[in-house]
This record gives structure tokens, sequence and C-alpha cells, in this order.
């Protein structure tokens, strides 16, 4: 045939640059690492409390709880959907677990907590896989109704828990690294395996892509859905726990706004909210660039009014970086199909 | 480098593209392209899979821009570098998926192009009553004799959607035609209506560029046929001097040996891989019909006959209404693609973008995409095991690119290669092949046509479903003529031609 004598050419203009291209174009891809190495320099230039060993640990006490919400939004985004009932479930699992027989028992309140999460995660993940409703609608639906629960069973007073140990895992450290910290980030090492050496995995990332493309190739892709908003649910009621676990009791307002916050986190890590698209380590950067940023504006003494501001400037310079970012591969018409 | 040819009968240059190059990250498209095109002619760029033909065509319609070099558009004294340029330079593109709004009526869509001029024409969407009558003159010399001016967009044919397309012809005014493999789509029977618009277009002094390689179109719309390979212009003809085996030559670099029709080994007493009886889904009725372990069936049938129907209700891609199917005497009725592939049934989807392949994987992950189930244990992959035998099947099927290539940047040709490997890794007893060459260029074309050989060698059932006669004669053993939904006809490949499949498929008129 003739590919033979193609194949040569091709292969000889092609491999030479293919490997520092390979480079160039994972380096550009990088930019989370970017932000966050001109936030580190940012930081010591700026205030000489930033790099002390309280600051930093309390740093990664801030960005851990979120950093797991994170990482649950991360895989729902991955499968092209939105999840912006995280908050409220962060909330209803942190009060169940420290309202159950009395938050006398931390196995139980953890069991609760997480038990909470998956039980939202499977009722959101059977709306949106087998009833074919969009993600976004399901779980706005869910972030009422689970506040909503939250402040009917507290009736907005925060609920105490008795177990002394209650908050032993949020505070308790390891070689002076924070445990709750290293749960982050044992979290992350899992999802990232889960994302990248699984089929499970493997199959979100074709859901997320092309859905009827993986349907036709015999993915299962609605029991995927599903698992992946159980998955979800469960870190996010884990999540719910620590919240409630480092600030020793269960707050009915615990997790406000943590949907918006993860959903900036992870997009400025870099994935796609059209799916299919991401990195579990772009999604911890996002985190810690979000934690750097509160913190820094609190060392600053920046009013809280103005941080609220930085923090959507952060957003939207991000979100802009991703376009440039995945624009450079794409043609630039607006009708042609791509 | 090869100079042009002057058109013969007038000269008047409607384009010219010097010394032009196209780099795509990693691969260089186009290399020192210069060509010329004149009013009042057809040019027809033909190259194989990869050749850089659409990349020239998207050029000259500044939808991209060249790396080096410059294209000149004649009366139009800026660089085009955006459709709307396009517009006002008088270049009328006409994409190989036709470019409709779904939402819009048939009329709306066929003044498509006035949208972007609005305040040209004041609101578009308050089309004048004289223009009705316009409408439906377009309407007609495309042959949309059935088609109302209101019914929307979504409720036509893929062939309909392309006709309508090319309608907008007749509304636009523009001085350079552009069909970007505009037929691969359109079927024999719309055939006619876009060789006499063509036809149509060059009296009235347009430049046409014609996209293509198949060559029964090429040199029956051609004047001059300028031929790529591998990014550089290899040659330019005229139609009349040359012939099809000297543009295929070019095309693939060396000369091709065209398959010949395949005698049909006996079947006979061997138990057969599929019995479908009775069959009914979506507008196919009462199909009945068996395939043999290493027998090749064709299903012939305009768009619209059921013939998709048929492929898709066996390989668990749409529900049958009633009529059973057999896989080696046991009954299946798989309920999605899934369950199919666990019969042992594959289907090579028609729409290669949508179904075919997962859009932001590398050609490796779309191999491996059906058979995750061999790299891993305990449902962990095996990345090593998985990359090499990802390396073996790039190999075997001669897929441009790696294992890490996106397979959307790759050719029509390879991207059909990397499904077909994707399927046959499954190891299937039955593979169900939807339109397999469309839009494939003639290279490829051999390519797939050995590896569907291959599988009837290895005793493999296999179903072709297509709209080309040409090509069902020349790969299958039998092939089964369905029209209206019904199975009318059945032929032996080496007893019967074109004309026979095109009478039956047409009910007798021809």
């Amino acid at each position: 045939m003739t590919t033979t004598a193609t194949k040569d050419v091709s292969a000889k203009a092609g491999r030479g640059s293919t490997r520092t291209r390979g480079l160039i174009h994972w380096a550009k891809g990088q930019y989370p690492l970017y932000i966050l190495i001109a936030l580190l320099i940012v930081a010591a230039l700026s205030t000489d409390s930033f790099f002390t060993a309280r600051n930093l640990t309390n740093l990664i006490l801030q960005a851990s709880v979120i950093g797991i919400v994170v990482l649950a939004q991360f895989l729902i985004v991955l499968t092209g959907g939105i999840d912006i009932s995280v908050g409220s479930v962060v909330g209803l699992a942190g009060v169940m677990s420290a309202m159950i027989i009395g938050g006398a028992s931390v196995p139980l309140a953890i069991i609760v907590a997480i038990a909470v999460g998956v039980l939202i995660g499977l009722l959101n993940g059977y709306f949106v896989a087998f009833r074919g409703l969009e993600p976004f609608i399901v779980t706005l639906g869910m972030l009422s109704l689970a506040r909503g629960l939250v402040y009917t069973f507290t009736e907005g007073v925060p609920v105490q828990p008795q177990a002394e140990n209650f908050r032993a895992i949020a505070t308790a450290t390891i070689l002076g690294f924070p445990l709750i910290g290293i749960i982050w980030l044992v979290l992350a090492l899992a999802v990232w395996f889960m994302a990248r050496r699984t089929v499970f995995g493997r199959r979100i990332f074709a859901i997320g892509s092309s859905p009827e493309a993986a349907y036709a190739s015999g993915v299962p892709v609605k029991q995927t859905l599903l698992a992946v908003y159980i998955i979800a649910g469960a870190m996010v009621g884990f999540a719910g726990f620590l919240l409630a676990s480092r600030v020793g009791v269960g707050t009915p307002t615990a997790g406000t706004l943590y949907e918006l916050d993860s959903i900036a986190a992870v997009v400025i890590g870099g994935a796609s909210l059209r799916g299919g698209k991401g990195s579990v380590l772009g999604a911890v950067f996002g985190t810690l660039i979000f934690g750097i940023i509160t913190n820094l504006l609190v060392l600053l003494n920046v009013s809280t009014f103005l941080q609220d501001a930085f923090r959507g400037g952060l957003i939207l310079v991000a979100v802009v970086m991703t376009t440039v970012h995945f624009r450079s591969g794409k043609k630039k018409t607006v009708l042609s199909i791509p | 480098m090869t100079t042009s040819v002057p058109a013969p009968a007038s000269p008047a240059v409607a384009f010219s593209v010097a010394g032009v190059s196209k780099d795509f990250p990693g691969v260089r498209a186009l290399e020192d392209v210069s060509l010329a095109g004149y009013r009042g002619e057809v040019l027809a760029i033909c190259g194989a899979n990869g050749a850089g033909k659409s990349t020239l065509a998207r050029l000259i319609s500044g939808q991209s821009a060249p790396s080096t070099g410059r294209i000149k558009i004649s009366g139009y004294d800026k660089e085009v570098t955006s459709p709307a340029d396009a517009d006002d330079a008088g270049i009328l593109f006409m994409h190989q998926e036709p470019v409709i709004v779904d939402e819009f009526t048939v009329e709306e869509n066929l003044w498509l192009k006035q949208l972007s001029s609005a305040g040209k024409n004041r609101s578009w969407r308050v089309i004048p009553k004289r223009r009705r009558e316009e409408s439906l003159e377009a309407l007609r010399t495309v042959g949309m004799h059935e088609v109302t001016l209101g019914q929307l967009g979504k409720t036509l044919t893929p062939g309909l959607r392309q006709m309508l397309a090319l309608g907008r012809t007749q509304v636009t005014p523009h001085r350079i035609l552009i069909l970007d493999e505009t037929t691969a789509s359109t079927t024999e029977e719309h055939f006619k209506d876009v060789e006499a618009l063509v036809e149509r277009e060059r009296a009235a002094g347009t430049c046409v560029i014609f996209v293509s390689h198949r060559m029964p179109e090429v040199f029956a719309m051609a004047d001059r046929i300028a031929i790529l390979r591998n990014g550089r212009l290899i040659e330019v003809l005229k139609a009349k001097e040359t012939n099809r085996e000297e543009v295929v030559t070019l095309m693939v670099g060396e000369a091709v040996r065209a398959l010949e029709a395949v005698p049909t080994p006996s079947f006979a007493g061997i138990d057969p891989v599929l019995e479908v009886s009775g069959l009914c889904s979506g507008s196919a009725r009462d199909i009945n019909f068996t395939v043999h372990p290493g027998e090749i069936v064709g299903i012939y049938g305009l768009v619209g006959s059921g013939r998709s129907s048929i492929a898709r209700s066996i390989s668990g891609h749409q529900n049958r209404d009633s009529g059973t199917v057999k896989l080696y005497g046991q009954e299946v009725s798989p309920k999605s693609p899934g369950a199919a592939l666990k019969n042992g049934i594959a289907y090579l989807a028609e729409d290669r973008r949508r179904e075919g392949f997962v859009k932001d994987f590398s050609n490796g992950d779309n191999m491996t995409l059906a058979t995750l189930g061999q790299y891993s244990k305990f449902g962990v992959l095996n990345p090593q095991q998985e990359r090499r035998r990802v390396d073996e099947l790039i190999e075997r099927y001669k897929v441009k690119g790696d294992g890490k290539t996106l397979t959307r940047s790759l050719s029509g040709g390879n991207q059909q290669k990397v499904c077909l490997a994707k399927w046959i890794e499954a190891k299937p007893n039955l593979v169900v092949l939807d339109e397999p060459t469309k839009g494939i260029d003639i290279g490829s074309r051999l390519n797939i046509y050995q590896i569907v050989h291959e599988l009837a060698d290895e005793q493999k059932g296999v179903v072709v479903v297509s709209s080309e006669a040409e090509e069902l004669l020349m790969i299958c053993h039998r092939i089964l003529v369905i029209r209206d939904g019904e199975l009318v006809d059945e032929f032996q490949s080496t007893e019967s031609n074109t004309d026979d499949l095109m009478r039956a498929a047409l009910g007798g008129e021809l």
C-alpha cells in the first residue's frame, strides 16, 4: 500500500520536535501552578507573617475541608455536570453528625455524615442519570432542600456534640503537620488514582467528553454517572463532619457558598465545565490558590467586603485564562462544525 | 513546484494562492502551495486523507490564516481573515456538514448568510413577500420540491439539509463557491441536482472550487484538477486530458489495484452467524435475512429507506417493534450497545464524530474504550500493557500519529481506522458497519475494505450498510436492497452491477 512512503516522511518531519513541543504544551497547561508560585512570591514580599508555621498550619486547616469538597466537585464537573448542593450538604452532614445520639460517638458521627452525603448524592445522581434532568436544576433544588432541613433540625442554633474528642481529628497533627491536611492529600491521591488508573475513571472522562460515543462503546453511562454522584456525595458528607469537628459544633450556616468556591477552584485548576477535561493536581492547586488569597487578604487587613471582590476578580481572571488555554488548539470560527 | 495550467476560456483570475504553507502543532498540513483559480471554471482539489485539501479550502475562505505565503481574492483589497470577510469578498463556503440551524425555518436557513449583514438587509427575520417567490425558486433549483418554507431545519433529512445549504447559492451573491466534500453526504439521488447547480455556476462566471476524492464526481464536473499529496501540490491537470487512473495514481503516490468483486464461497450446510426474521423497527418492516460466518452482506437503499434502522436495531442502538434476531441460533435482544457487545455484536456508527470516537480522547484511549477489561484487574488499569497493545494496533491498522494523538485531529480515514480497531479488539462474532467509508478518500477506503475482508477471513459475519452501490459490489458477497422499509431484492455481487441495485432501490424507475 501507499502508506509506507508517506509515513516515513511525516515521521521524519514530526519526530525531532514532538518531544519539545509536548513539553511546551504541558508547560502551557500548567498555569494554575504559575498563579500559585506568583501568589507565594507576592505573599513573601508583602508580609512577614505569611511564612510562619502558625499561619501555614492555619492555611492548611482552612484549605483542607473545602479541598475535599473541590475534589468531589471536580469529579462531577468531569462528567459534564455541576453540583451546587455541596455547601448545603456540608452543613446538613455536619449538623447531623453532631446531633445523632447527641454527638456522643465520633465513629458514628463520621458514618452519619457520610451516609447523609451518600443519600443526597444518590438522589442527585438518580435524577441526573436516570431521569435525564439538568444537574444544575437538580442540585439547585437540593441546595434549598438540604439547607432548609438544617435550619429545621437546628432551629438556627449551633449543635454542641457531647463527645469530648469530637475535635480530635481536626486538631491532631502528625510530625507537626495537621492530620486533616493529610486526609485531604490522601483523598486527592485516591481521586487521582481513580480518575487516571481505573476503568471507572476512564469512563468518567469518556462520558464527560462524548456521552453518545461512550454509550455506543458499551460504557454503562447511567450507572457510572450515578456512582460518581454517590462518591462525590460521600466525600462532601465527610467534609461536613471535618468542618464540624474543626469548629467543634454543628453550625447551621456551615458550608455556605462552598458551591461557588468549589466550582471556582475546579475551573481555576483548569477543568472544563463542559466536561471531559481537567486534572486532580489542578483542582488541588485551585484550592490552594483560593486558600492563599483569602489568607493573604486577612493578613493584609483588607476589609471583608473587599475580600469578596478580590476573590471574584480572581475567578474572572482564571476563567479568562482557561479560555485562552483551550482555544489555542481550536479554530476561531463560530459557525464551522468542529 | 508545478506551474498552474492557464484556464482556456476565461483567463480572469478569481483567486491566487502564492507560496502558502500551514503548520498545525506537530503537523505541516500544507507546504509551499501556489495555485490560481479562474472565473467560470470548476477547479477540483483532490488528495488522499490528510493531503491538505480541506486545509487549503479553509485558508482560501479565511477560516484560518496561512503560516506563510499570501492569498489574494480578486476584487477584494484586504486580506480575508474571517467568515465575515469571506462574505464581503464573495466567497461562499459549503461545509461537509451543512450549516443548518435546527430551530430556524427552511426559509430562514436559506437566507442565513444575510443574517451577518442584517444592517444592509434590515430585519432579516421579516422576510419580504417577494422573497417567498425567490426562496421557492431557489429550493426548486436544488430539487427540494416537497419542502415547505415554514418547516423547521431539524425536520430535514441529512441529504435535504445539504441541498438546502446549496440552495444558498441562489440567493447569496458570490464570486467563488467552495464545495468542501459537499457531496460526501449527498446520495446518488441528489447528485444530479448538484451537478446541474455547478454547471449553472460555471456559466454564470463563478469560480467553483470542488474539494473531493470521489473520482466520478470530479470527472463529471471539473475543468481542472489540482492534486495534493502530503501537503504539497503535485500536479494541476486539465480534466479532459487525464483519466481516473492517472489522478488516483498521483493522489496515492503509486498505482492502486482496484479490488475485484469477491467470488462467493459456498455457505451450504454451514450454520449462520446471524438470523433475522420478521424484524420491524423504525421504518424497516418485516426484514428477513441470514449472514454466515465469513460472509459479507451488503444492505443497499436510499436515504430514509430504513437501512440504518436495520443495522441499529440489530446492534442495540434502537428498539425493535417486533421480530427476532438470532446469533448462532441463540435469540438475542440487546437493549443497549453495551449489551450487544457482550453478545458479540459490534456496530460501527455512521456518525463518526458523535458516536464513533470520544472527542477529547487520544487514539489509544479510543481504541481501548470498548475493551478496557483486557487491560485491567479488578478495575485497575495496567498502563504499560495498554500502551503496548495500542502501539501494536497503530502499527497494525496504519493509523497516522501515535497513541497520544487526539483522534479528532486526524483525517476521516484515520479516525475510521481507530474506530474499526476498537471494535475488532472486542472480538465480535458479527460486525455491522454503517457507511464505513463516508467522507473517506480512496487510499484509506482500500485500507478499510482490506480490514473488512480480513474480518470475513476470520469467519466473522459482516454486514455493510452503504448508499454507494459501487462500494458494496466491490466488497460484499451478497447485497440486499431495501426500499421504503422493505427488503425488495437480493443480488450476488459477482452477477450484478450498480444499475441493478439502483433500479431495485428506486423501484424500477431510472
